[in-house]
């Protein structure tokens, strides 16, 4: 949930495993996830869904896969901002 | 039989070696010229003998030791390097090791994850690798079950030679002095610091190495990459994560005029970015990964960069295993040597096994060592 | 080569640099996040307008000395840069900084590791669930990126910051089903009145803790004490917490918050010596009067050098930034000694409080309990606690047990695992936890994409001078 009252960037659209999500400039890519009620980020070896567990970088549980032409590049959705048209993908690390 | 070690199994070379099964004449035996090159393919009879070990190895300790030999490949970026690994692949094929050259719409078939830049690979079925992690701790627990004591966080202090056999006086946990027959120094690169205490050079020098290993992703390298003319070693071991090596150097730390080996080697930024550097332009795919840990561990080599594994000639009942390939060479030593200490049919034959490898060769050196 | 990197941009990060500077030093900060203030004045996207951002009394220190450090001249911040390496050089040290666009090598004559510090982890059945976060990732997302990022919250844990955490939630809109401590109440004010001096010089951090009590009972929240945590229950998600009286409460987030612990690699890569902190774990970086390391030229502030709070972290980076400029030459001793004088004072006045609110928030039973074998201990590798367990009857060295099992060997270094096993190894060979040492400390600090690594040169003198 967004809270009220604040300000923010302009909105755009990115992509989470190819479901449209609003975001605004300034969030990251975890904010937007978790605002939209996505707190499933990763996969573990089992197969579980892991989530965003610090906040801070410290803890890599929030690593999503984002999705690029050139490849595919593992990041911490916690310090990555959102962007525009961003690919983001949750499943086994590839 | 008891085996003494200074901190706990695994903790040094053993345990912090990227675990390649690498059966290929090594890069480091082209690059001192024909000659020399020639002369290595003679370790090739001890990489035969490996690849068989390694086959039978899960079985032999029953135990999953995550062995993966689905082929290395050693490949090359300029004809000059097509060149070199086309007559190494002659003389590993004359030595009755499964080399094959291959490359175009081949090679891509084989390995479609190499980059444009390489345009030929020397292919050897047998090689692979397995897992540190797993294999000394199964070793263990071999010998342990064939009756071996293992002292862990024991230190050897002094080695005193008597007729027919040693007394060997230890400190720490298992702290007390020892009688034994024979005598088998197989500390990695503290070997040379063992036998001194029994008043023999063991001429093994002190390197340290630096490797470097990605995040966890999904399989998609089945082989072992090695280069001819750079410095690299890849693969993706069991656990999903890229190791990335080949023989770079981290920095010994050094003081009282001598290296110290207590403390930890340094991370060299050259040798980082320089061994990141080849292993993406080989495998574009691995820029992609994430870093995770750079890690640096000693090992030691000989002058001629052969492996020390035999009998010590000066002093009977002294025998040594040590010297660099001990990965991949390490069971065949292990049972080479083994065969050589219980005497009898086999020792003569293990002996003409290790020539390539014997102490004997730098036996002018304790010439001088008095007995 | 610059005179000064500092790595943190927190409290004492900025009350380092706003000392270094006014003494004529250069000086660059470097820091994950992209604006300044730390993980306790994290501000909002620079495109965001927010109003009465952390209008709290509590806050007034911290923002007024991001206000100074803002307005400062001559100090180049560093924002979104992460610090992978750290080594001693000829005559500095050389950091590896990394951004999403590049990573490049600085030298620099003195280094101050102003790192802050992170929640305390502790391995309950169910943590693994998305869902459950720290305390500090929740209030992380209230101060900075504005969103109440879940339904429905119950915070537990030992330390009282929940309760302020819940209070931000609540104001911001969010639902807070309980705070949960996990000790009784009269534990808490036995250890508040062991020292009443304390509480009279900080009656002003109580009255915060009084009125977020206030928020709370005012949106019907529910404060319990005696209510430990014995597991977050669900299958994809957070579905309820479970707690030792066998009661469940319905939630989507559980916030944990048992304490601190400092972030220790770069000190611990770069060779300087670190304690175990005495309760809630973790490496404290030991240091002199001046907070140098045994490592000359490296120097520490704040909750690197043990968790304190943000008063004790602008001390102590005052003192830092007046160390580093006496070791430079640009302060002689005498005018270090009285720039520093007031601050040693107020220093010590603090530490009472410190040591106070540590007593009171002391996970130390928590800490003690053995969770179920199949509980993940290592979130990275999915190391369990049987599976730690059955390797401790032969190896008990930490690097000996990482090795074995793979606790430790993931992404995150091992900073969500290594307390836990510490923990553990002490409690199967009768030591203390880390008295053994703890996992080595490995370059990168953070992972790095290693496309940006290839091209790594060596030191570019002139990579921070603008």
């Amino acid at each position: 949930m967004r809270i009220a009252g604040t300000e923010r960037g302009a909105p755009f659209t990115l992509f989470v495993d190819g479901e449209e999500m609003a975001a605004f400039a300034g969030e990251t890519i975890a904010t937007a996830m978790l605002a939209d009620g996505r707190a499933a980020m990763r996969r573990d070896r089992s197969g579980a869904p892991r989530g965003l567990f610090c906040n801070m970088g410290t803890c890599s549980e929030c690593l999503v896969t984002l999705r690029g032409d050139g490849g595919a590049r593992r990041v911490r959705a916690c310090l990555t901002p959102a962007a525009p048209g961003l690919r983001v993908e949750t499943g086994p690390a590839a | 039989m008891l085996i003494v070690e200074a901190a706990h199994a695994n903790a040094g070379a053993s345990g912090q070696n990227a675990g390649s099964l690498h059966f290929q004449i090594e890069r480091r035996f082209l690059e001192q010229g024909e000659a020399k090159a020639a002369e290595a393919a003679a370790i090739t009879g001890l990489s035969r003998m490996a690849v068989d070990d390694w086959r039978g190895l899960e079985q032999a300790l029953g135990a999953d030791l995550h062995v993966h030999m689905h082929g290395g490949l050693m490949v090359a970026e300029t004809a000059d390097e097509v060149a070199m690994l086309e007559r190494k692949a002659a003389r590993e094929r004359a030595a009755g090791l499964s080399a094959e050259l291959v490359d175009g719409a081949e090679l891509r078939r084989i390995a479609p994850y190499l980059s444009e830049r390489v345009i030929a690979a020397n292919h050897m079925a047998d090689e692979g690798h397995a897992d540190p992690r797993a294999v000394t701790p199964a070793f263990v627990a071999a010998a342990r079950a064939a009756g071996a004591v293992l002292a862990e966080r024991t230190r050897v202090t002094a080695i005193a030679r008597r007729a027919g056999g040693f007394a060997v006086t230890l400190a720490g946990a298992g702290a007390g002095t020892v009688q034994a027959d024979q005598l088998l120094i197989a500390a990695g690169v503290w070997s040379a610091g063992v036998g001194a205490l029994a008043n023999v050079h063991l001429p093994l020098f002190p390197v340290a190495l630096q490797m470097n290993v990605t995040e966890r992703v999904a399989p998609f390298l089945p082989h072992l990459i090695q280069h001819v003319g750079r410095r690299l070693s890849m693969k993706q071991a069991h656990a999903g994560n890229v190791l990335i090596g080949g023989g770079w150097p981290s920095r010994m730390a050094a003081g009282d005029g001598r290296f110290d080996l207590s403390r930890r080697p340094e991370l060299l930024a050259p040798s980082l970015a320089g061994n990141l550097a080849v292993a993406t332009a080989v495998l574009p795919h691995v820029g992609g990964l994430n870093l995770i840990r750079s890690w640096t561990g000693t090992t030691a080599i000989t002058a001629d960069q052969y492996p020390l594994v035999g009998a010590v000639p000066c002093a009977p009942g002294l025998f040594v295993a040590a010297g660099g390939s001990a990965f991949t060479l390490g069971p065949t030593f292990a049972r080479l040597i083994a065969a050589q200490m219980a005497g009898g049919g086999a020792a003569a034959e293990a002996k003409a096994a290790l020539a390539i490898a014997a102490p004997a060769r730098f036996d002018h050196l304790n010439s001088f060592m008095g007995g | 080569m610059i005179d000064l990197a500092i790595i943190g941009g927190g409290p004492a990060g900025q009350a380092a640099a706003e000392q270094a500077a006014a003494a004529g030093l250069s000086v660059a900060v470097f820091d994950e996040q992209p604006r300044p203030g730390g993980q306790i004045a994290r501000q909002p996207p620079a495109g965001f307008t927010v109003p009465d951002w952390l209008a709290g009394r509590a806050y007034a220190e911290v923002r007024a000395q991001l206000a100074r450090f803002e307005g400062l001249g001559g100090v180049a911040w560093h924002g979104g840069t992460a610090v992978a390496g750290l080594a001693a050089g000829a005559d500095g040290f050389r950091l590896t900084v990394v951004t999403p666009d590049g990573a490049e090598r600085v030298a620099a004559r003195r280094v101050l590791v102003a790192a802050g510090c992170y929640d305390l982890p502790v391995p309950l059945p169910g943590w693994t669930l998305p869902g459950v976060m720290s305390a500090g990732a929740a209030q992380a997302f209230v101060k900075s990126q504005r969103i109440v990022p879940g339904g429905r919250f119950v915070l537990a844990g030992t330390h009282p910051l929940m309760l302020v955490v819940a209070a931000q939630i609540v104001e911001s809109g969010g639902v807070v089903a309980a705070v949960m401590f996990d000790q009784p109440l009269g534990r808490c004010v036995a250890r508040a009145l062991a020292d009443p001096l304390t509480i009279v010089r900080h009656a002003g951090l109580f009255v915060d803790a009084a009125a977020a009590r206030r928020v709370l009972a005012r949106a019907g929240v529910p404060v319990r004490f005696g209510r430990p945590l014995a597991a977050v229950e669900g299958s994809e998600a957070v579905a309820a917490a479970r707690f030792a009286d066998g009661s469940i409460m319905a939630c989507d987030r559980v916030a944990l918050c048992y304490g601190f612990v400092p972030q220790a690699d770069l000190p611990r890569q770069a060779g300087a010596t670190v304690r175990w902190q005495a309760v809630a774990g973790g490496w404290a970086t030991a240091h002199d009067a001046w907070m140098e390391t045994d490592r000359p030229g490296l120097f520490v502030a704040g909750e690197t050098t043990g968790v304190g709070g943000a008063a004790i972290a602008l001390c102590e980076g005052r003192l830092a930034g007046i160390g580093i400029a006496r070791s430079l030459g640009r302060l002689d001793d005498a005018a270090a000694a009285g720039l520093a004088r007031a601050t040693r004072r107020r220093h010590a006045r603090l530490s009472g409080f410190a040591r106070m609110l540590a007593a009171i928030a002391d996970p130390a039973e928590v800490l003690a309990r053995v969770p179920p074998a199949d509980t993940i201990l290592c979130r990275c590798e999915d190391v369990t606690h049987a599976e730690i367990d059955a390797v401790l009857a032969t190896a008990t060295a930490p690097n000996a047990v990482k090795l074995a099992t793979r606790c430790g060997m993931g992404v995150c270094q091992g900073r969500m695992c290594e307390g836990a096993l510490l923990r553990r190894i002490a409690a199967a060979d009768g030591t203390a936890p880390g008295a053994a040492g703890g996992f080595t400390a490995r370059f990168p600090a953070r992972l790095v994409p290693i496309d940006l690594l290839c091209g790594l040169d060596d030191v570019s003198a002139e990579a921070v001078a603008d």
